[in-house]
Protein backbone atom coordinates (compact mmCIF):
# COMPACT_ATOMS: atom_id res chain seq x y z
CA UNK A 1 0.00 0.00 0.00
CA UNK A 2 1.38 3.38 -0.87
CA UNK A 3 1.50 6.20 1.91
CA UNK A 4 -0.75 8.72 2.70
CA UNK A 5 -0.21 11.29 5.47
CA UNK A 6 -2.06 13.29 7.21
CA UNK A 7 -1.16 16.88 7.55
CA UNK A 8 -2.27 19.11 10.27
CA UNK A 9 -3.62 21.46 7.98
CA UNK A 10 -4.83 19.84 4.77
CA UNK A 11 -5.58 16.49 5.83
CA UNK A 12 -4.31 13.13 4.23
CA UNK A 13 -2.78 13.29 1.23
CA UNK A 14 -0.72 11.47 -1.36
CA UNK A 15 2.63 10.88 0.77
CA UNK A 16 4.72 12.38 -2.77
CA UNK A 17 3.43 15.45 -1.40
CA UNK A 18 5.27 15.83 0.88
CA UNK A 19 9.54 15.41 2.08
CA UNK A 20 10.69 13.50 4.83
CA UNK A 21 12.13 15.51 7.46
CA UNK A 22 14.16 12.96 9.74
CA UNK A 23 13.78 10.53 12.74
CA UNK A 24 12.73 13.05 15.87
CA UNK A 25 15.97 13.08 17.92
CA UNK A 26 14.52 15.91 20.64
CA UNK A 27 15.38 19.44 20.95
CA UNK A 28 18.79 20.69 19.12
CA UNK A 29 22.07 19.65 22.03
CA UNK A 30 23.14 22.92 23.69
CA UNK A 31 26.00 24.34 22.31
CA UNK A 32 28.09 24.68 25.44
CA UNK A 33 30.27 21.97 26.36
CA UNK A 34 29.07 19.97 23.53
CA UNK A 35 31.30 17.36 22.05
CA UNK A 36 32.34 15.98 18.79
CA UNK A 37 30.79 12.69 19.68
CA UNK A 38 26.91 14.18 20.82
CA UNK A 39 27.07 16.50 18.00
CA UNK A 40 27.97 13.78 15.19
CA UNK A 41 24.98 11.32 17.27
CA UNK A 42 22.58 14.54 16.37
CA UNK A 43 23.45 15.15 13.32
CA UNK A 44 24.32 12.37 11.93
CA UNK A 45 22.68 9.29 13.73
CA UNK A 46 19.95 7.15 13.25
CA UNK A 47 17.99 4.43 15.39
CA UNK A 48 16.59 3.16 11.95
CA UNK A 49 13.67 1.37 13.96
CA UNK A 50 11.83 -1.96 12.22
CA UNK A 51 8.43 -0.90 13.82
CA UNK A 52 6.84 2.67 14.88
CA UNK A 53 8.80 5.74 14.75
CA UNK A 54 8.17 9.68 15.63
CA UNK A 55 9.22 11.52 12.78
CA UNK A 56 9.41 14.70 10.99
CA UNK A 57 7.92 15.86 8.25
CA UNK A 58 7.24 19.20 5.18
CA UNK A 59 4.81 19.33 3.28
CA UNK A 60 6.17 20.83 0.20
CA UNK A 61 3.90 20.82 -2.55
CA UNK A 62 1.09 21.95 -0.23
CA UNK A 63 0.82 24.40 2.39
CA UNK A 64 4.11 24.20 3.66
CA UNK A 65 3.37 23.12 7.08
CA UNK A 66 6.41 21.06 9.16
CA UNK A 67 4.91 18.49 11.53
CA UNK A 68 6.22 15.34 13.21
CA UNK A 69 4.07 12.02 13.13
CA UNK A 70 4.08 8.40 13.85
CA UNK A 71 4.68 5.96 11.04
CA UNK A 72 5.20 1.68 11.22
CA UNK A 73 8.58 1.35 9.29
CA UNK A 74 7.52 -1.68 8.50
CA UNK A 75 4.04 -1.05 6.35
CA UNK A 76 5.03 2.36 5.93
CA UNK A 77 1.73 3.66 7.65
CA UNK A 78 0.63 6.31 9.70
CA UNK A 79 -0.11 4.97 13.14
CA UNK A 80 -2.01 6.90 16.04
CA UNK A 81 1.01 7.29 18.08
CA UNK A 82 4.01 5.17 19.73
CA UNK A 83 2.22 1.79 19.73
CA UNK A 84 1.61 -0.30 16.85
CA UNK A 85 -2.46 0.52 15.99
CA UNK A 86 -2.31 1.58 12.40
CA UNK A 87 -4.63 4.15 12.14
CA UNK A 88 -7.67 3.68 10.18
CA UNK B 1 19.00 -36.50 -21.12
CA UNK B 2 19.31 -34.49 -17.87
CA UNK B 3 21.59 -35.85 -14.84
CA UNK B 4 19.80 -36.39 -11.33
CA UNK B 5 19.90 -32.16 -9.95
CA UNK B 6 22.61 -32.30 -7.14
CA UNK B 7 22.68 -29.28 -4.15
CA UNK B 8 25.00 -27.15 -4.94
CA UNK B 9 25.83 -26.91 -1.06
CA UNK B 10 25.04 -29.43 1.91
CA UNK B 11 22.75 -28.68 4.68
CA UNK B 12 24.99 -28.58 7.82
CA UNK B 13 24.27 -29.22 11.22
CA UNK B 14 23.80 -26.37 13.72
CA UNK B 15 26.90 -26.10 15.99
CA UNK B 16 26.90 -24.37 19.34
CA UNK B 17 30.26 -22.87 18.58
CA UNK B 18 31.66 -21.54 15.96
CA UNK B 19 35.48 -19.67 15.06
CA UNK B 20 32.91 -16.69 13.33
CA UNK B 21 29.53 -15.75 13.09
CA UNK B 22 28.60 -13.95 9.91
CA UNK B 23 24.82 -12.07 10.10
CA UNK B 24 23.29 -12.17 6.66
CA UNK B 25 23.67 -14.61 3.55
CA UNK B 26 23.82 -12.08 1.12
CA UNK B 27 26.87 -11.47 -1.52
CA UNK B 28 28.93 -9.54 1.48
CA UNK B 29 28.27 -12.12 3.71
CA UNK B 30 28.86 -15.22 1.61
CA UNK B 31 32.00 -13.31 0.29
CA UNK B 32 33.34 -12.81 3.44
CA UNK B 33 32.85 -16.28 4.44
CA UNK B 34 34.42 -17.62 1.30
CA UNK B 35 37.46 -15.67 2.01
CA UNK B 36 37.50 -16.24 5.63
CA UNK B 37 38.34 -19.78 4.24
CA UNK B 38 39.94 -19.63 1.27
CA UNK B 39 42.66 -17.21 2.34
CA UNK B 40 42.72 -17.62 6.31
CA UNK B 41 42.12 -21.65 6.98
CA UNK B 42 39.31 -19.84 9.01
CA UNK B 43 36.63 -22.73 7.78
CA UNK B 44 34.44 -23.24 11.25
CA UNK B 45 32.64 -20.52 9.90
CA UNK B 46 28.90 -20.10 10.21
CA UNK B 47 26.72 -17.65 7.47
CA UNK B 48 23.41 -17.07 9.28
CA UNK B 49 20.31 -16.20 6.64
CA UNK B 50 17.08 -15.17 8.59
CA UNK B 51 15.19 -16.15 4.91
CA UNK B 52 17.16 -17.99 2.18
CA UNK B 53 20.77 -16.56 0.87
CA UNK B 54 20.10 -14.07 -1.66
CA UNK B 55 16.50 -12.68 -0.20
CA UNK B 56 17.73 -9.51 0.38
CA UNK B 57 19.88 -6.95 -1.65
CA UNK B 58 21.70 -9.74 -3.18
CA UNK B 59 18.69 -11.14 -5.15
CA UNK B 60 16.99 -7.88 -6.28
CA UNK B 61 20.12 -5.39 -7.68
CA UNK B 62 19.72 -4.79 -11.12
CA UNK B 63 23.64 -6.32 -11.47
CA UNK B 64 25.72 -3.26 -12.56
CA UNK B 65 29.24 -3.01 -12.26
CA UNK B 66 32.21 -0.13 -12.81
CA UNK B 67 34.87 1.48 -11.09
CA UNK B 68 34.56 5.32 -11.92
CA UNK B 69 33.58 6.64 -8.69
CA UNK B 70 34.87 9.79 -7.75
CA UNK B 71 36.83 9.84 -4.88
CA UNK B 72 40.58 7.99 -4.58
CA UNK B 73 39.68 5.37 -1.64
CA UNK B 74 36.64 3.97 -4.03
CA UNK B 75 38.11 3.78 -7.37
CA UNK B 76 40.78 1.11 -6.06
CA UNK B 77 38.22 -0.93 -4.06
CA UNK B 78 35.51 -1.27 -7.22
CA UNK B 79 38.77 -1.84 -9.65
CA UNK B 80 40.48 -4.64 -7.93
CA UNK B 81 36.24 -5.74 -7.68
CA UNK B 82 36.03 -5.52 -11.49
CA UNK B 83 39.20 -7.67 -12.02
CA UNK B 84 37.66 -10.34 -10.00
CA UNK B 85 34.64 -10.83 -12.00
CA UNK B 86 36.83 -13.28 -14.58
CA UNK B 87 39.08 -14.85 -11.69
CA UNK B 88 36.05 -16.12 -9.23
CA UNK B 89 34.39 -17.34 -12.30
CA UNK B 90 36.98 -19.90 -13.06
CA UNK B 91 38.22 -20.53 -9.29
CA UNK B 92 34.25 -21.16 -8.51
CA UNK B 93 34.04 -22.94 -11.64
CA UNK B 94 30.13 -20.93 -12.16
CA UNK B 95 29.47 -18.83 -14.50
CA UNK B 96 28.80 -15.42 -12.99
CA UNK B 97 28.00 -13.76 -16.75
CA UNK B 98 29.86 -10.90 -16.42
CA UNK B 99 28.74 -9.03 -19.69
CA UNK B 100 31.69 -6.53 -20.03
CA UNK B 101 29.17 -4.11 -22.08
CA UNK B 102 30.53 -0.26 -20.28
CA UNK B 103 28.99 2.14 -19.14
CA UNK B 104 27.84 5.36 -20.94
CA UNK B 105 26.64 8.28 -17.91
CA UNK B 106 24.74 10.76 -19.79
CA UNK B 107 25.27 14.86 -19.06
CA UNK B 108 22.34 17.43 -19.79
CA UNK B 109 24.01 20.10 -18.66
CA UNK B 110 27.53 21.79 -17.89
CA UNK B 111 28.06 21.72 -14.15
CA UNK B 112 27.14 17.55 -14.81
CA UNK B 113 29.96 17.35 -17.33
CA UNK B 114 32.29 19.52 -14.94
CA UNK B 115 31.87 16.82 -12.34
CA UNK B 116 32.25 14.30 -14.67
CA UNK B 117 35.72 15.49 -15.66
CA UNK B 118 36.49 15.13 -12.05
CA UNK B 119 35.53 11.53 -11.95
CA UNK B 120 37.74 10.70 -15.38
CA UNK B 121 40.93 12.19 -14.06
CA UNK B 122 40.65 10.05 -10.63
CA UNK B 123 40.06 7.07 -12.78
CA UNK B 124 42.87 7.94 -15.34
CA UNK B 125 44.96 8.48 -12.38
CA UNK B 126 44.29 4.96 -10.95
CA UNK B 127 44.52 3.01 -14.14
CA UNK B 128 40.61 3.05 -14.69
CA UNK B 129 39.69 3.14 -18.50
CA UNK B 130 36.84 5.97 -18.64
CA UNK B 131 36.60 9.25 -20.89
CA UNK B 132 34.31 12.10 -21.43
CA UNK B 133 32.33 11.79 -25.26
CA UNK B 134 30.34 14.83 -26.75
CA UNK B 135 26.50 13.98 -28.00
CA UNK B 136 27.88 12.43 -31.40
CA UNK B 137 29.86 10.02 -29.42
CA UNK B 138 27.01 9.14 -27.48
CA UNK B 139 25.10 8.29 -30.80
CA UNK B 140 27.48 6.25 -31.86
CA UNK B 141 27.74 4.24 -28.49
CA UNK B 142 23.80 4.01 -28.22
CA UNK B 143 21.90 4.45 -31.48
CA UNK B 144 18.51 4.88 -30.42
CA UNK B 145 19.71 7.46 -28.14
CA UNK B 146 17.69 10.90 -28.73
CA UNK B 147 20.38 13.22 -28.84
CA UNK B 148 17.90 16.07 -30.64
CA UNK B 149 16.69 19.31 -28.77
CA UNK B 150 13.38 17.37 -28.57
CA UNK B 151 13.73 15.90 -25.04
CA UNK B 152 13.16 17.94 -21.46
CA UNK B 153 17.07 17.29 -21.02
CA UNK B 154 18.93 17.27 -24.08
CA UNK B 155 22.04 15.00 -24.08
CA UNK B 156 24.84 17.28 -23.33
CA UNK B 157 27.90 14.81 -23.73
CA UNK B 158 28.56 12.08 -21.72
CA UNK B 159 30.81 9.84 -19.29
CA UNK B 160 32.30 6.55 -21.16
CA UNK B 161 33.86 3.59 -19.12
CA UNK B 162 34.38 0.33 -21.35
CA UNK B 163 35.56 -2.00 -18.30
CA UNK B 164 31.99 -2.19 -16.73
CA UNK B 165 28.88 -4.08 -17.31
CA UNK B 166 26.35 -6.44 -15.63
CA UNK B 167 27.07 -9.45 -13.54
CA UNK B 168 24.51 -12.22 -13.28
CA UNK B 169 23.93 -11.92 -9.04
CA UNK B 170 22.15 -14.68 -8.67
CA UNK B 171 25.28 -17.12 -10.16
CA UNK B 172 27.30 -14.47 -7.79
CA UNK B 173 25.11 -15.70 -4.79
CA UNK B 174 25.12 -19.60 -5.68
CA UNK B 175 28.75 -19.71 -7.09
CA UNK B 176 30.08 -18.08 -3.45
CA UNK B 177 28.13 -20.30 -1.19
CA UNK B 178 28.93 -23.16 -3.23
CA UNK B 179 32.72 -22.21 -2.94
CA UNK B 180 32.18 -21.35 0.90
CA UNK B 181 29.88 -25.14 1.49
CA UNK B 182 33.05 -27.03 -0.07
CA UNK B 183 35.73 -25.29 2.12
CA UNK B 184 33.60 -26.35 5.27
CA UNK B 185 31.16 -23.40 6.01
CA UNK B 186 28.18 -24.03 7.30
CA UNK B 187 25.03 -22.14 5.73
CA UNK B 188 22.17 -22.00 7.83
CA UNK B 189 19.05 -20.36 6.18
CA UNK B 190 15.87 -19.49 7.76
CA UNK B 191 17.62 -19.05 10.80
CA UNK B 192 17.46 -15.42 12.73
CA UNK B 193 20.14 -13.80 14.72
CA UNK B 194 18.22 -12.42 17.80
CA UNK B 195 20.60 -10.67 19.61
CA UNK B 196 24.94 -10.61 20.31
CA UNK B 197 26.27 -11.51 23.68
CA UNK B 198 28.67 -9.40 24.96
CA UNK B 199 31.40 -9.97 28.15
CA UNK B 200 33.75 -7.37 29.09
CA UNK B 201 33.61 -5.51 25.73
CA UNK B 202 33.97 -8.51 23.95
CA UNK B 203 32.15 -10.57 21.83
CA UNK B 204 31.07 -14.07 22.77
CA UNK B 205 28.13 -15.43 21.31
CA UNK B 206 25.30 -14.76 18.99
CA UNK B 207 21.80 -15.48 20.10
CA UNK B 208 19.69 -17.44 17.03
CA UNK B 209 16.11 -18.81 16.92
CA UNK B 210 17.48 -21.75 16.90
CA UNK B 211 19.98 -21.54 20.08
CA UNK B 212 22.69 -19.56 21.01
CA UNK B 213 26.14 -19.98 19.43
CA UNK B 214 29.42 -19.31 21.33
CA UNK B 215 31.73 -17.06 19.02
CA UNK B 216 34.42 -14.58 19.36
CA UNK B 217 33.70 -12.70 15.89
CA UNK B 218 30.47 -11.65 14.40
CA UNK B 219 29.72 -10.04 11.21
CA UNK B 220 26.97 -7.69 11.23
CA UNK B 221 26.59 -8.35 6.92
CA UNK B 222 22.42 -7.99 7.11
CA UNK B 223 22.08 -5.58 4.35
CA UNK B 224 19.48 -3.07 4.57
CA UNK B 225 18.74 -4.50 8.01
CA UNK B 226 22.28 -3.63 9.67
CA UNK B 227 21.73 -0.34 11.01
CA UNK B 228 18.25 -1.70 12.66
CA UNK B 229 20.07 -4.67 14.05
CA UNK B 230 23.40 -2.40 15.48
CA UNK B 231 20.93 -0.16 17.27
CA UNK B 232 18.29 -3.19 18.74
CA UNK B 233 21.59 -5.67 19.75
CA UNK B 234 24.15 -3.27 21.06
CA UNK B 235 22.49 0.43 21.17
CA UNK B 236 24.92 1.11 18.65
CA UNK B 237 23.43 3.92 16.38
CA UNK B 238 24.55 3.94 12.51
CA UNK B 239 24.19 7.41 9.95
CA UNK B 240 22.09 5.40 8.05
CA UNK B 241 19.04 6.23 6.67
CA UNK B 242 16.99 2.52 5.10
CA UNK B 243 15.23 3.29 2.09
CA UNK B 244 13.09 1.38 -0.58
CA UNK B 245 14.41 1.03 -4.42
CA UNK B 246 12.68 -0.08 -6.87
CA UNK B 247 13.40 -1.83 -10.35
CA UNK B 248 11.52 -3.22 -13.33
CA UNK B 249 11.94 -5.13 -16.79
CA UNK B 250 10.30 -4.66 -20.17
CA UNK B 251 9.15 -7.27 -22.55
CA UNK B 252 12.11 -8.73 -24.33
CA UNK B 253 12.59 -7.39 -27.59
CA UNK B 254 15.41 -7.56 -30.35
CA UNK B 255 18.82 -6.11 -28.90
CA UNK B 256 18.95 -2.38 -29.43
CA UNK B 257 20.83 -1.53 -26.48
CA UNK B 258 24.77 -2.25 -25.90
CA UNK B 259 25.83 -0.66 -22.98
CA UNK B 260 24.63 0.41 -19.50
CA UNK B 261 23.27 4.06 -19.86
CA UNK B 262 22.41 5.95 -17.00
CA UNK B 263 21.20 9.85 -16.54
CA UNK B 264 21.42 11.13 -12.82
CA UNK B 265 19.54 14.35 -14.35
CA UNK B 266 16.41 11.52 -15.67
CA UNK B 267 17.03 9.20 -12.38
CA UNK B 268 16.77 6.64 -14.40
CA UNK B 269 19.29 3.45 -15.91
CA UNK B 270 18.96 0.92 -17.77
CA UNK B 271 20.50 -2.27 -19.95
CA UNK B 272 19.17 -4.59 -22.13
CA UNK B 273 19.89 -7.82 -20.55
CA UNK B 274 20.82 -11.17 -22.40
CA UNK B 275 17.02 -12.01 -22.62
CA UNK B 276 16.38 -9.07 -24.72
CA UNK B 277 14.39 -7.56 -21.35
CA UNK B 278 15.65 -3.91 -20.55
CA UNK B 279 16.34 -3.97 -17.04
CA UNK B 280 16.06 -0.29 -15.33
CA UNK B 281 16.17 1.33 -12.07
CA UNK B 282 15.07 4.46 -10.65
CA UNK B 283 15.81 6.76 -7.78
CA UNK B 284 14.99 5.71 -3.91
CA UNK B 285 11.65 6.25 -2.52
CA UNK B 286 12.05 9.35 -0.35
CA UNK B 287 11.17 7.87 3.07
CA UNK B 288 12.64 5.14 4.95
CA UNK B 289 10.74 2.07 5.42
CA UNK B 290 11.14 -1.78 5.32
CA UNK B 291 8.57 -2.90 3.31
CA UNK B 292 9.82 -3.65 -0.68
CA UNK B 293 6.49 -2.27 -1.97
CA UNK B 294 6.37 -0.99 -5.68
CA UNK B 295 4.72 2.15 -6.55
CA UNK B 296 2.86 3.17 -9.63
CA UNK B 297 4.16 6.49 -9.12
CA UNK B 298 8.10 5.12 -10.42
CA UNK B 299 6.23 2.49 -13.19
CA UNK B 300 4.84 6.35 -14.87
CA UNK B 301 8.15 7.65 -13.93
CA UNK B 302 10.35 5.30 -15.48
CA UNK B 303 8.28 5.07 -18.51
CA UNK B 304 8.80 9.27 -18.40
CA UNK B 305 12.07 8.76 -18.04
CA UNK B 306 13.06 6.21 -20.06
CA UNK B 307 11.19 6.74 -23.46
CA UNK B 308 12.42 10.63 -23.48
CA UNK B 309 16.40 9.26 -23.86
CA UNK B 310 15.34 5.94 -25.93
CA UNK B 311 11.92 6.85 -27.95
CA UNK B 312 12.10 3.97 -29.46
CA UNK B 313 10.83 2.11 -26.52
CA UNK B 314 7.50 3.78 -26.62
CA UNK B 315 4.45 1.08 -26.11
CA UNK B 316 6.66 -1.34 -24.39
CA UNK B 317 4.86 -3.09 -21.78
CA UNK B 318 6.52 -3.80 -18.25
CA UNK B 319 7.00 -7.25 -17.36
CA UNK B 320 7.90 -7.29 -13.89
CA UNK B 321 8.67 -4.77 -11.40
CA UNK B 322 10.11 -5.53 -8.01
CA UNK B 323 12.29 -3.09 -5.16
CA UNK B 324 14.53 -3.42 -2.22
CA UNK B 325 16.26 -1.62 0.21
CA UNK B 326 19.17 0.65 0.19
CA UNK B 327 20.57 1.48 3.64
CA UNK B 328 22.23 4.96 2.63
CA UNK B 329 24.78 7.18 4.69
CA UNK B 330 25.16 10.65 4.16
CA UNK B 331 28.39 10.30 2.32
CA UNK B 332 27.52 7.79 -0.48
CA UNK B 333 30.24 5.78 1.26
CA UNK B 334 29.95 2.41 2.92
CA UNK B 335 30.59 1.67 6.37
CA UNK B 336 33.07 -1.33 7.41
CA UNK B 337 34.89 -1.18 10.49
CA UNK B 338 35.92 -3.73 13.32
CA UNK B 339 37.04 -3.95 16.81
CA UNK B 340 35.68 -1.02 17.92
CA UNK B 341 34.27 -0.25 20.87
CA UNK B 342 33.55 -4.30 21.08
CA UNK B 343 36.31 -6.40 20.41
CA UNK B 344 35.42 -8.98 17.54
CA UNK B 345 32.47 -7.43 16.29
CA UNK B 346 32.45 -6.31 12.45
CA UNK B 347 30.31 -4.35 10.66
CA UNK B 348 30.32 -3.99 6.94
CA UNK B 349 27.15 -1.96 5.60
CA UNK B 350 25.83 1.18 4.26
CA UNK B 351 26.72 0.07 1.15
CA UNK B 352 22.85 1.75 -0.26
CA UNK B 353 22.29 0.67 -3.91
CA UNK B 354 26.02 0.26 -4.75
CA UNK B 355 27.08 -2.49 -3.04
CA UNK B 356 26.82 -5.71 -5.52
CA UNK B 357 29.81 -4.43 -7.39
CA UNK B 358 32.02 -4.40 -4.52
CA UNK B 359 30.67 -7.87 -2.89
CA UNK B 360 33.69 -9.93 -3.78
CA UNK B 361 36.56 -7.67 -2.78
CA UNK B 362 34.47 -6.19 0.30
CA UNK B 363 34.36 -9.77 1.41
CA UNK B 364 38.38 -10.50 0.50
CA UNK B 365 39.52 -7.30 2.79
CA UNK B 366 37.06 -7.86 5.95
CA UNK B 367 37.70 -11.55 5.94
CA UNK B 368 41.40 -10.30 6.52
CA UNK B 369 40.04 -7.90 9.08
CA UNK B 370 38.43 -10.38 10.75
CA UNK B 371 41.26 -12.63 10.76
CA UNK B 372 43.98 -10.39 11.77
CA UNK B 373 41.91 -7.84 13.91
CA UNK B 374 43.87 -5.12 12.48
CA UNK B 375 42.11 -3.60 9.43
CA UNK B 376 43.53 -3.73 6.20
CA UNK B 377 44.85 0.14 4.82
CA UNK B 378 42.44 0.15 2.09
CA UNK B 379 39.50 -0.14 4.37
CA UNK B 380 40.47 2.43 6.69
CA UNK B 381 38.91 5.48 5.41
CA UNK B 382 36.02 3.33 5.46
CA UNK B 383 35.13 3.67 9.40
CA UNK B 384 32.73 4.66 11.66
CA UNK B 385 34.34 7.30 13.09
CA UNK B 386 34.94 9.52 10.08
CA UNK B 387 31.56 11.11 11.03
CA UNK B 388 32.73 12.38 14.26
CA UNK B 389 36.02 13.68 12.29
CA UNK B 390 34.15 15.34 9.78
CA UNK B 391 35.95 13.43 7.10
CA UNK B 392 33.32 12.79 5.16
CA UNK B 393 34.15 11.19 1.40
CA UNK B 394 33.43 13.04 -1.14
CA UNK B 395 31.30 10.02 -3.49
CA UNK B 396 28.65 13.03 -3.49
CA UNK B 397 29.67 16.84 -3.91
CA UNK B 398 27.49 17.69 -1.01
CA UNK B 399 25.91 16.16 2.25
CA UNK B 400 23.07 14.48 1.37
CA UNK B 401 20.03 14.24 3.57
CA UNK B 402 17.39 11.38 1.88
CA UNK B 403 14.26 13.19 0.67
CA UNK B 404 12.92 13.95 -2.96
CA UNK B 405 14.78 16.32 -3.83
CA UNK B 406 18.40 14.68 -3.72
C1 LIG C 1 16.60 -2.48 -6.74
C2 LIG C 1 18.07 -2.48 -6.40
C3 LIG C 1 19.02 -2.25 -7.39
C4 LIG C 1 20.37 -2.26 -7.10
N1 LIG C 1 21.26 -2.13 -8.12
C5 LIG C 1 22.59 -2.25 -7.89
C6 LIG C 1 23.51 -2.22 -8.97
O1 LIG C 1 23.12 -2.10 -10.14
N2 LIG C 1 24.83 -2.33 -8.69
C7 LIG C 1 25.30 -2.47 -7.41
O2 LIG C 1 26.51 -2.53 -7.22
N3 LIG C 1 24.44 -2.54 -6.37
C8 LIG C 1 23.10 -2.45 -6.57
N4 LIG C 1 22.22 -2.53 -5.51
C9 LIG C 1 22.75 -2.64 -4.13
C10 LIG C 1 23.12 -4.04 -3.69
O3 LIG C 1 22.12 -4.95 -4.05
C11 LIG C 1 23.32 -4.06 -2.16
O4 LIG C 1 24.19 -3.02 -1.77
C12 LIG C 1 23.95 -5.37 -1.68
O5 LIG C 1 23.24 -6.47 -2.16
C13 LIG C 1 23.98 -5.39 -0.14
O6 LIG C 1 24.83 -6.37 0.35
P1 LIG C 1 24.38 -7.89 0.65
O7 LIG C 1 24.16 -8.61 -0.63
O8 LIG C 1 25.41 -8.46 1.53
O9 LIG C 1 23.02 -7.64 1.44
P2 LIG C 1 21.62 -8.43 1.40
O10 LIG C 1 21.48 -9.28 0.20
O11 LIG C 1 20.57 -7.43 1.67
O12 LIG C 1 21.82 -9.42 2.62
C14 LIG C 1 21.43 -9.18 3.92
C15 LIG C 1 20.78 -10.46 4.43
O13 LIG C 1 20.64 -10.38 5.84
C16 LIG C 1 19.51 -11.11 6.19
N5 LIG C 1 19.11 -10.73 7.54
C17 LIG C 1 18.51 -9.58 7.95
N6 LIG C 1 18.27 -9.61 9.25
C18 LIG C 1 18.74 -10.79 9.72
C19 LIG C 1 18.78 -11.41 11.01
N7 LIG C 1 18.29 -10.81 12.10
N8 LIG C 1 19.34 -12.64 11.11
C20 LIG C 1 19.83 -13.28 10.03
N9 LIG C 1 19.82 -12.73 8.78
C21 LIG C 1 19.28 -11.51 8.64
C22 LIG C 1 18.50 -10.76 5.11
O14 LIG C 1 17.48 -11.72 5.01
C23 LIG C 1 19.38 -10.68 3.87
O15 LIG C 1 19.37 -11.87 3.10
C24 LIG C 1 20.83 -2.49 -5.76
C25 LIG C 1 19.89 -2.71 -4.76
C26 LIG C 1 18.53 -2.73 -5.05
C27 LIG C 1 17.56 -3.00 -3.95
ZN1 LIG D 1 -0.54 20.81 4.36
Amino acid sequence: MSLTLTCPICGERNGYEFRYGGEDKGPRPDRARLTPEQWCDYVHMNDCVAGVQKEWWFHRDGCGAWFTTHRDTRTGLETDGPDNAART
Amino acid sequence: MFGKSKRLWPRAPMKTAYDAVIIGGGLHGLATAYFLARDHGITDVAVIEKNYIGFGGAGRNTAIVRANQRTQENVPLYKEALDLWPVLTKELDFNLMFYNCGNLNLAHGEATLKAMRLNVATAQFHGVKSQLVDPKECKELVPALDISDRPRYPVFGGMYHPPGGIVRHDAVVWGLAKGAAKRGVHIHQGTEVAGIGTSQGKVVSVETDRGKIHTPRVLNAAGGYAAALSHAFLRQRLPISVLTIQAMVTQPLKPLLDHVVSSGTYHCYGNQTLKGEIATGAHMDPWPNYTTDTTAYYIKHQAEALTEMLPCLKGVKFMRHWAGLADMTPDMAPIMDGNDPIEGYYVDCGWGYFGFKSSTVTGKYMAQFMAKGECPDILKPFQLKRFQEHRLMGETAALVNYSPDN
